[in-house]
């Protein structure tokens, strides 16, 4: 423990002093001890979210470096930080997005318009529809739905999860069907 | 991205000028004192302060809001450390609370019914609010640009207490301009007023300082 706490703070000391390569060191030694709290305190968030996470905290404790006083003890600064980023990371994903899409799609309730882009072969009406959406669900579903890429290199290229890009689209596709229904109503 | 492209990412950063605590809290403290300074200077003190401070009650009118004022801000830049604790030190304002609390008490005892609330109208009240609130805007605004630099891990309490720490210094310098010494009247609208400001900065600083 003590030897953690004295090599820490001496890699932290010299980083915040301008030292690169100390700072690299110090963020490679902290990384394991962080993976260790988010699985600890992630257990509810699918595996693949964890790096996520991790790397929250990595960018939350490089952006708050200068906040650590050097004659103060790094470890509860660093596990503060770590806490912080993990308490966050839970509440902007909500625990409920994370439930496996594919695990529900027998119960989630058939969508009225089964797609609602193939009823609209008007190019401009598609582009009109989905224009309701947020740039980045736009760009899913034109890729996904309208250039036939596969869900995995749209995932890769918009650097998101599986997860994440499945729900998204979902959700999506949700929302254009509600709109759909708003304009035929 | 990968995680080691990610440290290798952050390590060519240049670090940041270390966390200053102790400037925070001085830069707060001219935010508080600048814009009271302006307000005195064109509106001036009562003209009676010097006389005013012998009646007991009135010196805590300025100390009362002094003394929440400089706790809060001590509090405040504590909590900009993300590993800070506040302990039992907000138990430190059982002090300015309950003296407010005696003086409150004792003038309603000791007044006639019809003197109690005599000076309560529009007027009184808009001056009185108004201008505890109108000078808490800087110092609170100028806590929240301040705060950003540090990390506190409980941002809506860190935009609470720069709150409060904004309109209890206004009252501070308003209350040497005010001139109604009822402490029915400057504890209950006083208190109202650093209230309403640590309330608005609490819900509108609350994500400024997430981060």
């Amino acid at each position: 423990m003590q030897q953690t706490e004295d090599t820490w703070a001496t890699l932290l000391k010299a980083a915040n002093a301008g030292d690169g390569q100390s700072y690299a060191q110090f963020l490679h030694a902290v990384t394991p001890v962080v993976r260790g709290i988010v699985r600890a305190r992630g257990r509810s968030l699918p595996p693949d979210q964890h790096e996520d996470i991790v790397q929250d905290v990595l960018l939350g404790l490089h952006l708050k470096r200068h906040t650590w006083a050097q004659d103060h003890p790094v470890r509860p600064w660093v596990y503060a930080i770590a806490r912080y980023k993990v308490v966050d990371a839970y509440r902007k994903r909500g625990a409920a997005i994370h439930l496996p899409i594919e695990d529900f799609s027998e119960s989630l309730p058939a969508l009225a318009d089964a797609d609602p882009l193939t009823a609209r072969d008007d190019a401009r009406e598609v582009a009109r529809l989905i224009g309701h959406l947020d740039p980045r669900s736009a760009e899913i579903v034109r890729a996904v739905e309208l250039r036939e890429e596969s869900q995995a290199s749209v995932g890769a290229r918009l650097q998101m999860t599986p997860a994440n890009l499945r729900v998204t689209l979902h959700r999506a596709i949700k929302r254009l069907s509600a709109v759909g229904r708003k304009d035929d109503e | 991205m990968i995680t080691d492209d990610l440290i290798a990412r952050l390590a060519v950063e240049p670090p940041k000028p270390a966390l200053r605590p102790a400037l925070m809290a001085l830069v707060i403290g001219a935010a508080i004192v600048g814009p009271v300074a302006l307000f005195l200077g064109v509106l001036g003190v009562r003209p009676d302060l010097a006389l005013a401070w012998f009646n007991p009650v009135v010196p805590f009118k300025t100390l009362l809001p002094l003394l929440t004022c400089s706790l809060s801000a001590l509090l405040l830049v504590r909590l900009s450390r993300p590993e800070a604790r506040l302990g039992l030190a907000p138990a430190a304002y059982l002090v300015p609370g309950l003296a407010a609390l005696a003086l409150w008490i004792g003038a309603f005892l000791l007044r006639q019914p019809a003197g109690r609330f005599a000076e309560v109208g529009v007027k009184s009240l808009a001056e009185c609010l108004g201008g505890i609130l109108l000078l808490s805007i800087v110092p609170a605004l100028v806590a929240l640009r301040v705060l950003r630099q540090g990390a506190s891990t409980n941002p809506a309490l860190s935009a609470a207490l720069a709150g409060f720490t904004a309109a209890s210094g206004a009252a501070t310098g308003y209350s040497l301009f005010c001139t109604r010494d009822n402490p029915l009247f400057f504890v209950t609208w006083y208190g109202a007023a650093i209230l309403i400001g640590t309330l608005i900065t609490a819900w509108a600083g609350r994500r400024v300082l997430s981060w």
